[in-house]
């Protein structure tokens, strides 16, 4: 009697075997075979799958976070404004909006009207609302790199210098947001702006209670979700804005 | 009711760069686990499913609308990772290892599962330990990927050769050659089960 081949019994063992007719009447009839694929069934069987350990709770955040500035403009029709790059167009809205400010007449609550310019990068309105959208979106980067961490070593110098960076402008949207009669935003930079200050004046030396402690901050109050909420509602803004914009209209023509 | 993965493709495709964000959520941790599975290493991991959904973003005009997009993207998260394991040798201590008690964190551990409780356990020595290592180690990058997703991921043949652009047969003989080198480093060391 013709044996089995190696290949057949492990085959047959995932149910893959060319001729699993063939291969079952053989292991009925062939004790050795039997004994071969008894064999290879009681190692294979122990070998479990890989153990995964769960990523955290804001994984699919911090994901989408990393990848959506390395996503490449699709639908486009002219280059933007911010497409030349995050920190020279950090630098250019610092500028304008601190301009934007002083003048004080700029909040979308207080202006609804389509501001009579030519180009999008004119528009204080949109520049006010894509600076403060960003700001949500670097606030929400660090939250998540805080959720997410594995122990406390994310609260490092590095990550402090940031949270002291958000902290100051965020202490600039939040009067703006204020004066403008815009209370929803107000709120959050307030609330937003205790976590920052936390971060940033955390000792040099962090202990596990002191991350717990501010994790429990971000998570009592909903933060993050608010953060995210806000932040893509800014962003709607900025894209209604940018479609009705005469730049725009003149586009579709 | 839940708008279906096709639907935002479509939206996407029409200019709804954010609405990527919904695939990104619905898929990103199965793609951990499939791909933390081939690498044992967490950082890895990340990186290759942003990597894998970048590809997906940027290639989305190839997805067939009425295809399964966490099918399409599975393959792709598949051949990042085989990729990523081709380019980067893993030597033996970077390799698995055998432990009764994975490390949550960053782990290349392998556990041999309890076919039976208590004192039926297999007992695992520490040559045996680092015989898994050293087959597991053995294993190319294609044997590695086609092991895993047929045994631990319980793929079909089908899906494999489809997935790695094999034919049937390369797609049986890379399970088959995965198991053959695990089988001759583990068996003089493994007592049966009871």
């Amino acid at each position: 009697m013709k044996h089995l081949s190696e290949e057949e019994i492990v085959l047959h063992y995932y149910g893959d075997a060319d001729d699993e007719m063939k291969v079952r009447q053989h292991l009925a009839e062939c004790s050795a075979c039997r004994a071969e694929f008894d064999r290879l069934h009681s190692l294979l069987g122990r070998v479990a799958p890989v153990e995964v350990p769960e990523p955290g709770s804001f994984f699919e955040e911090k994901m989408w976070l990393n990848i959506r500035d390395r996503l490449p403009e699709k639908a486009v029709p002219a280059k933007p404004l911010w497409a030349a790059g995050k920190w020279a167009l950090a630098g250019v809205m610092a500028m304008l909006l601190v301009g934007a400010f002083l003048a004080g007449r700029f909040w979308p609550g207080r202006s609804p009207q389509v501001v009579q310019v030519n180009t999008p990068a004119a528009d204080p309105q949109r520049v006010v609302l894509v600076a403060v959208g960003d700001h949500l979106e670097r606030s929400q980067m660090l939250l998540v790199e805080i959720m997410n961490a594995s122990d406390k070593s994310v609260l490092d110098e590095g990550t402090q210098l940031q949270a002291r960076d958000l902290l100051n402008t965020n202490r600039l949207y939040r009067v703006s947001a204020q004066q403008a009669g815009d209370p929803r935003i107000a709120h959050l930079l307030d609330q937003l702006g205790r976590v920052l200050a936390e971060v940033a004046n955390a000792p040099s030396q962090v202990s596990d209670n002191d991350l717990r402690d501010i994790r429990a901050r971000i998570q009592s109050d909903g933060l993050l979700f608010k953060v995210r909420v806000v932040g893509s509602e800014v962003n709607s803004r900025v894209r209604r804005l940018e479609q009705n914009s005469p730049a725009a209209a003149e586009q579709r023509l | 009711m839940q708008v279906t993965d096709a639907a935002v493709v479509a939206q996407v495709l029409a200019g709804d760069r954010d609405a990527f964000r919904v695939l990104v959520e619905r898929h990103s941790r199965s793609l951990y686990h499939l791909v933390y599975r081939m690498t044992g290493s967490s950082a890895d991991t990340e990186e290759i499913v942003q990597d894998t959904l970048l590809r997906a973003f940027k290639g989305l005009e190839k997805f067939e609308l009425r295809s399964n997009f966490g099918t399409w993207i599975y393959r792709i998260a598949t051949n990042r990772t085989l990729d990523f394991l081709k380019s980067k040798k893993m030597s033996d201590t970077q390799a698995y290892r055998i432990a009764e008690d994975p490390d949550p964190d960053d782990s290349r551990e392998i556990q041999l599962a309890a076919t039976a409780p208590g004192p039926d356990r297999m007992v695992i020595s520490e040559q045996m330990k680092s015989r898994m290592a050293q087959a597991l180690s053995l294993l190319t990058p294609a044997e590695r990927v086609a092991f895993t997703m047929r045994h631990m991921e319980g793929r079909s043949i089908g899906e494999i050769s489809k997935t790695l652009n094999l034919k049937t047969s390369a797609a049986k003989n890379s399970v088959f050659r995965a198991v053959h080198k695990l089988r001759q480093q583990l068996e003089p060391f493994a007592s049966p089960a009871k």
